[in-house]
């Protein structure tokens, strides 16, 4: 049968675009959730276009074959690799920015543009596209809207599905359909556009992507703050949050990873206190004076060790290039990190903070907290010095706990990497039986044969 | 250097992050993931070290895919030395056996002899036999710069330090104007030079084989000489010379070797020969020249910020020469030493977006510190703009005279 599916998958659309070698399929196997391969690809697709796709996706309906659409590979929670086998679609080829579009504010781009590349061809029309997942220097618009991936900016901004306003989407039985549009305001019906964001791929494969812009922000600035106790950055983050200050960025980061992060930094910042916080104010100069005048009062109050607005731009961009390289730093010194990404308000960070110190003390398993405060999204990081089956069981029970804990607080099991294999174990405590079911409704609506990414989502993800 | 096996647990350190995406030149041409670093690595250490996949055409094509650019180690939050890791793998798929026969036994030659070849004088039939492209090579110079300087050279100013100057293969045979305008620069800025007797190739070339063995030779032979200089420092003006002298060396000659503690020696006292005019300063100043250029950076010069920055900065000090910027992300023009002889279409493709970038600005000069990327990039323009060393820009604005 995998023969007669390499042979087929070429017919459909040529040779060089099909790969089947064991090298190329090892090589789609695991995305960056620690090389955890569960399942090994048939055929690798490099398609060129929406019809490429369509092809592809009937061809595989009809013979039920799974389809695993893919951007970089770069994703945080299994959610692009192909636990079932079936056909990769890695959708890098289509990559083409097609409109940026001053007068209304709007671009168009294929799913496989970068998202570095996107921002940088954007900022160069002095317009603005927020989502900054830490990945940007590699993963694509596609997975983005696929994951409603965030990053540090989501706290002012929030994350891609606040930036969609239309999808072009191939589905199952291979229509290509347009949903939304470029209108900002759009009032028609169940919102496709916003129930295909976020899919991870289950319902269909994303092709091309309108995003909603904004004017780049004139100006921002740097603020390092250096905290006594871990508790008392918490304690900082809500009062600044509170005190109606809303950064661009307001990021907290433990000692731990200060000490990590300063082999990127130099000259390496004094790592004496237990907690920082990274703070990037933006707007117009006026504006950004002021919140950095009262981001200092605030912390202040709270009796930080010490505030320092970073005047050198450059010396601010290598604290922020440090910060965007902190998880791959910390798997260079552990063999293994599972990262949370637990999501809780913002008023019970401090609250969090403390639970987790605890779930470390009584399970005895390091736990990194550092993450995009200011958003609630603290990426508790679970530290494995070694890997074994009693160190798993370990992490295992951390993760529960903490999942447990968030979702106690109002929290949430996902802020911005989504659900993928990672996380599936716990979606039924956080949506209930009711809404799985719902979920599992419109999957069978829209892919009646199961076709679309298996096995993601929720455990039974397949059995429609 | 290590054996391949040795190098599992570095390859553990590779988190999968795909960070390598972002900068590996041949992964930005193919847009597959089998040709990047982070897959590399896997296949490597599945095939070669663990044994669960066989060794395969396809295996051996990934392994030798590579530009040995060094943009994915730069670019890795865990510090993976991904180019020492394909070099061991191409040792251990090759013995250093890549290349066919007499094609080893030609870059022996031209290695030892320095760029210098009978073989290449009478260039034609033997270049065609390795797969070249004439039209892609420079003409190799009846002087050799070896023919123009030999010794020692007092300064022409007040005597301020004095430095070995270690002239790589390609200045040596293609390009002695390099050579040339680092001796009379140098010269006129207070620096005796001394021209050690008996160098040869720094092993780059060899290393890039996988041929460790012929590399570690060369190198040997190398440390022996400069080690025994009393000169302040060794000049390069190659990238690639540079990193393999500095680093290299060190890697390839371990702890157990006798010639170690010189190795260490030679290492530190090797400088770029544009930082090392940055640091001590420009004494027989006002060079000027009415020129715009703008700067290809050599893959090798990225990892350190200091090299890669030297050339503009020294060329900062020629009144009424104009630097412009060149935006693309700073691409590999796809040279590779000499990756774009087996690769042609990738590394065409690649220093076509290169020439695109170039042509969008002002500039009529492109310097480079790479002979390699010199020539490649020269080959790309033909006649219509003029690649050179940032050294003969340096010299052109003091008026020299430079063959």
């Amino acid at each position: 049968m995998k023969n007669g599916l390499a042979r087929d998958l070429k017919k459909q659309i040529g040779k060089d675009n099909v790969k089947t070698d064991s090298e190329d399929l090892l090589a789609y196997c695991s995305d960056a959730t620690h090389q955890s391969i569960k399942g090994k690809p048939d055929a690798i697709v490099l398609p060129l276009t929406p019809q490429d796709i369509s092809k592809i996706v009937s061809y595989a309906s009809k013979h039920q074959v799974p389809v695993v659409p893919r951007g970089a590979g770069s994703g945080l929670s299994g959610s692009s690799t192909p636990i079932k086998g079936g056909i990769v679609l890695d959708i890098k080829r289509m990559n083409r920015i097609i409109d940026i579009n001053k007068g209304n504010l709007t671009a168009i781009a294929e799913a496989g543009v970068v998202l570095a590349r996107f921002h940088k061809q954007v900022e160069k029309e002095n317009l603005f596209y927020p989502p900054d997942p830490q990945s940007m220097s590699v993963c694509t618009l596609g997975g983005n809207v696929s994951t409603r991936a965030g990053g540090p900016r989501g706290v002012k901004y929030g994350t891609t599905g606040n930036y969609i306003l239309g999808l072009e989407v191939v589905l199952p039985d291979g229509s290509i359909i347009h949903t939304g549009g470029s209108c900002v305001k759009q009032s028609v019906g169940y919102d496709i556009t916003h129930l295909m964001t976020g899919a991870e791929g289950t319902l269909g494969v994303i092709t091309k992507v309108t995003t909603r812009l904004l004017p780049l922000p004139a100006a921002k600035k740097t603020i390092i703050v250096k905290c006594r106790t871990t508790e008392q950055a918490a304690i900082a983050v809500s009062d600044i949050i509170a005190a109606g200050i809303i950064p661009s960025m307001l990021e907290f980061l433990s000692l731990g990873a200060i000490a990590l992060m300063n082999t990127l930094i130099s000259p390496p910042i004094v790592a004496d206190g237990e907690a920082y916080l990274f703070i990037e104010i933006d707007g117009f100069p006026v504006q950004i004076e002021e919140d950095a005048k009262r981001i200092k009062y605030v912390c202040e109050d709270v009796d930080v060790m010490e505030i320092r607005v970073v005047e050198d731009k450059k010396e601010a961009a290598s604290y922020w290039k440090a910060r965007s390289s902190l998880y791959p730093l910390v798997l260079s010194f552990v063999k293994k990190v599972i990262v949370e990404d637990v999501t809780v308000p913002r008023n019970r960070i401090p609250e969090f903070v403390k639970s987790i110190e605890k779930i470390s003390a009584s399970t005895g398993i390091a736990i990194g907290v550092s993450g995009h405060a200011g958003d609630g999204n603290m990426h508790p990081s679970v530290l494995m010095g070694d890997v074994s089956e009693e160190m798993e069981k370990k992490a295992q029970d951390a993760i529960r706990q903490i999942v447990a804990c968030g979702l106690e607080l109002g929290g949430s099991i996902s802020g911005e990497h989504g659900i993928g294999i990672h996380k599936a174990e716990f979606i039924l405590q956080e949506m209930g039986a009711r809404q799985i079911e719902l979920f599992k409704s419109i999957k069978k609506a829209i892919d009646p044969e199961g076709i679309m990414n298996p096995g993601k989502i929720w455990i039974d993800g397949d059995s429609v | 250097m290590m054996d391949i096996v040795d190098y599992k647990d570095l390859i553990d350190k590779c988190s999968h992050c795909a960070f390598c995406e972002a900068v590996c030149p041949v992964f930005k041409e193919d847009l597959l993931e089998t040709h990047v670093a982070r897959s590399r690595l896997l296949i490597i250490k599945e095939s070669l070290i663990d044994h669960h996949l066989p060794v395969t055409r396809r295996v051996k094509e990934i392994v030798n895919r590579c530009l040995l650019c060094a943009q994915c180690k730069n670019a890795c939050p865990a510090g993976v030395p991904v180019d020492d890791i394909v070099i061991a793998a191409r040792y251990n798929l090759y013995q250093g056996k890549r290349s066919p026969f007499f094609k080893r036994q030609i870059m022996k030659h031209i290695m030892a002899q320095r760029g210098k070849s009978d073989f290449f004088r009478r260039a034609g039939a033997f270049a065609t036999k390795m797969g070249l492209d004439m039209a892609d090579l420079p003409q190799i110079k009846r002087q050799s710069f070896s023919d123009m300087y030999q010794g020692t050279y007092a300064p022409k100013s007040k005597r301020r330090a004095k430095v070995a100057y270690f002239a790589g293969c390609a200045t040596n045979a293609f390009y002695p104007d390099t050579g040339d305008a680092v001796m009379k620069v140098l010269s006129r800025n207070g620096v005796e030079i001394t021209l050690p007797e008996g160098l040869v190739c720094c092993g780059i070339p060899a290393l890039s084989e996988g041929d460790i063995e012929t590399a570690k030779e060369m190198m040997k032979i190398n440390i022996n000489i400069l080690s025994k200089t009393d000169a302040d420092y060794i000049v390069t003006d190659c990238t690639s010379c540079f990193m393999t002298l500095k680093e290299k060396s060190l890697t390839i000659i371990d702890g157990s070797d006798a010639i170690r503690q010189h190795a260490e020696t030679v290492s530190l006292k090797i400088t770029d020969v544009m930082s090392f005019l940055n640091q001590t300063g420009l004494t027989d100043d006002f060079p000027a020249l009415k020129e715009t250029y703008t700067y290809h950076i050599p893959c090798h010069a990225r990892g350190m910020a200091d090299l890669m920055t030297a050339p503009v900065k020294l060329l900062s000090n020629v009144d009424q020469a104009r630097y412009v910027i060149l935006d693309d992300d700073n691409g590999c023009c796809g040279a590779g030493g000499m990756f774009f002889t087996e690769y042609k279409a990738l590394s065409g493709a690649m220093r076509d977006k290169k020439c695109r970038a170039i042509r969008q600005t002002a500039a009529t000069t492109i310097v480079t510190q790479c002979p390699s990327c010199r020539t490649y990039i020269q080959a790309g323009f033909g006649n219509d703009k003029k690649v050179t060393h940032p050294m003969v820009l340096l010299a052109r604005g003091y008026g020299l005279y430079i063959v």
